[in-house]
């Protein structure tokens, strides 16, 4: 255990955190998702020491770092706006941190040499921060926070003012430079998009509390309650198992039967999950289990994706799917929606 | 309508623009040149604008010296009676300098604050160290207006991202904050020595403006225009606006560009 956090209160007014615990395994790569005024970034500065809890305490290698300064936390940071310091250059920007710590000239510019390297900016080195573009920055923002071997890299927001194909590239970069550094990382994002491919483990925060913790495919698959379900726009439907068949739980959601492999007992009254993204439609029916004649009720595209919610009698959810699977699908059709057993989660 | 409004503030700039501008050019054209050059020359000048540099360039390093914490503790922080503090310090801005002067004379003359001083052999009033202190009172809030703005529009992220890299506050503010504020030090630095060589009420009162030893250049402008000896008057006063032009036109060569 790298970090735990034990019942953390923060005022500052117009955002607080409420009592938050929090444990982070070394290596760990935590995203810390959640509406806006959640208090995601608040938590991330506390940790960071800039501002003073009102109870609770943080343990850092199980040392209580609690009261200390943030220049003794070992703790980087790295913001959406990247903080670049303008009256220096690149290489004085990623160099900074090291000077404080280490006096030979050639071990800093050596660092600076393999960060630059692993991050794809040493050609950028001599020039300054108001010359580069979003993603350079940002890169430099990166380096500058790794370089220095911190024991918890903290990022916040730090792709959400970057166009969606550089965010792709710096996420396997970040991907990279992580492993390389050995760092744990927290990371905010509003984007799901960081969740699926950085993390191993996905925090939901409301209101300055902390909602769900766990692996982002069970929070997604299974939330733990109405909000996160519909922060991380999963279908929750209500439902009561009325029997066993071949291994499957069968459970009756107004007037359909939906297959599981999750186990419940019979009687049981249940709340199922199915991610958007598990439903498939179609014109033809291609499965006999958990196949649904719908009709289209709203359709809204994306850039890449496109929502559509669905209505089948009683039973209303949302799919996401691709473009050009929905060529022929306009809104009060209907269409085929399915989805596998294995996808229908049982959350109590 | 719209257009008229415009035309009509545009006449008034440039009416005022061209009165003031005829002000000044009139200080230059009515005398004699031959007058003003050898009263540029005479001992009293001479000892006035030594004077007045001299007292004006240590008073703007203490006031740097003095407003840059002031500043920075006003942009950055909150403690209580904070609006308090700011507002006393803006006091001297809004009221008049022979007033400032006067309660100067009152604190370094009457109080318990001046008879300590002066009991450790630091006498203020009447002297060239009163020069500097009404110089400094003068300046000072104008400085700390300044360097106030300045240290506000420096996003604070600068200073956390600093700190998370293992520097102290202090060390965050001399590698970061400082050189951020680059600009704005130069401007208040600029205004400030402006503004000490041109105090004049403040200076008057606590120092005395005795002849050739308290006198500083408005000092000997005053004086002069009460004997009568317009030579030397519109001498200073010349020089006085010599000395804010270069001022103005060292600051926008420096950092007109940047600011």
């Amino acid at each position: 255990m790298i970090l735990e956090i034990e019942n953390l209160s923060v005022d500052l007014g117009e955002f607080k955190l409420n009592d938050v615990s929090l444990k982070v395994n070394r290596r760990d790569y935590v995203t810390i998702i959640g509406p806006t005024g959640s208090g995601k970034s608040i938590l991330l500065e506390t940790i960071a020491g800039f501002y003073k809890p009102l109870k609770g305490r943080i343990l850092l290698e199980g040392r209580d770092i609690t009261g200390l300064p943030p220049e003794k936390r070992c703790v980087s940071i790295v913001y959406q706006d990247y903080a670049l310091f303008p009256h220096m250059n690149v290489f004085e920007n990623i160099a900074y941190g090291l000077r404080k710590k280490e006096s030979n000239a050639s071990v800093i510019k050596e660092e600076v040499k393999r960060i630059a390297e692993i991050l794809g900016i040493s050609h950028l080195l001599h020039r300054k921060p108001t010359t580069l573009s979003g993603g350079e920055q940002q890169r430099v923002a990166i380096a500058r926070a790794l370089v220095v071997k911190p024991k918890l890299l903290l990022m916040d927001e730090p792709f959400s003012a970057l166009d969606v194909k550089m965010r792709e590239s710096l996420r396997k970069l970040v991907r990279r430079a992580v492993k390389e550094y050995d760092t744990t990382v927290l990371h905010v994002t509003h984007d799901f998009d960081d969740v699926f491919s950085l993390a191993n483990r996905v925090v939901v925060m409301k209101n300055g509390k902390i909602m769900q913790t766990g692996r982002p495919e069970n929070v997604f698959s299974k939330p733990s309650n109405d909000f996160v379900a519909d922060f991380v726009g999963t279908n929750i439907l209500e439902g009561v198992v009325i029997g066993k068949e071949n291994g499957l739980t069968l459970i009756r959601v107004g007037e359909h039967i939906l297959y599981s492999t999750d186990h419940a007992e019979v009687g049981e009254r249940v709340r199922v999950s199915i991610r958007p993204e598990n439903v498939t439609i179609s014109n033809e029916m291609r499965q006999t289990k958990n196949t649904f004649l719908c009709s289209v009720e709203d359709i809204r595209r994306g850039t890449n994706l496109v929502w559509l919610t669905l209505r089948s009698g009683d039973l209303r959810f949302k799919v996401v799917t691709t473009p050009s699977s929905i060529d022929t699908v306009d809104v009060g059709k209907n269409v085929f929606a399915s989805f596998k057993a294995v996808n229908v989660r049982i959350v109590r | 309508m719209l257009v008229n409004f415009k035309s009509f503030c545009i006449f008034v700039a440039f009416l005022f623009t061209f009165l003031l501008f005829i002000a000044i050019a009139s200080l230059f054209f009515v005398p004699n040149p031959k007058d003003i050059l050898s009263s540029l020359q005479t001992e009293e000048m001479l000892y006035s604008l030594k004077l007045s540099i001299v007292t004006s360039a240590i008073s703007t390093i203490i006031v740097l010296a003095l407003a840059i914490p002031i500043g920075y503790s006003l942009a950055r922080f909150s403690f209580p009676g904070k609006s308090i503090v700011k507002s006393i310090l803006d006091l001297p801005i809004a009221f008049p300098e022979l007033v400032l002067g006067l309660c100067l004379l009152m604190l370094f003359g009457q109080t318990f604050v001046g008879k300590s001083l002066e009991a450790v052999g630091i006498k203020i009033v009447f002297t060239k160290l009163g020069i500097i202190v009404a110089q400094i009172f003068t300046a000072l809030p104008y400085a700390t207006r300044i360097l106030c703005s300045t240290f506000e529009s420096i996003i604070p992220r600068f200073e956390l991202v600093s700190r998370s890299l293992g520097y102290s506050e202090f060390e965050t503010f001399k590698n970061v904050t400082i050189p951020l504020a680059r600009g704005g030090i130069f401007a208040s630095t600029i205004i400030t020595f402006a503004r000490c060589m041109g105090a004049f009420g403040a200076v008057l009162i606590l120092a005395g403006g005795s002849y050739m030893n308290t006198e500083t250049l408005p000092i000997t402008l005053y004086l002069n225009i009460s004997y009568g000896n317009m030579g030397m008057a519109i001498t200073s006063g010349i020089v006085l606006i010599v000395i804010s032009f270069l001022a103005i036109l060292v600051f926008e060569k420096v950092e007109g560009g940047r600011l």
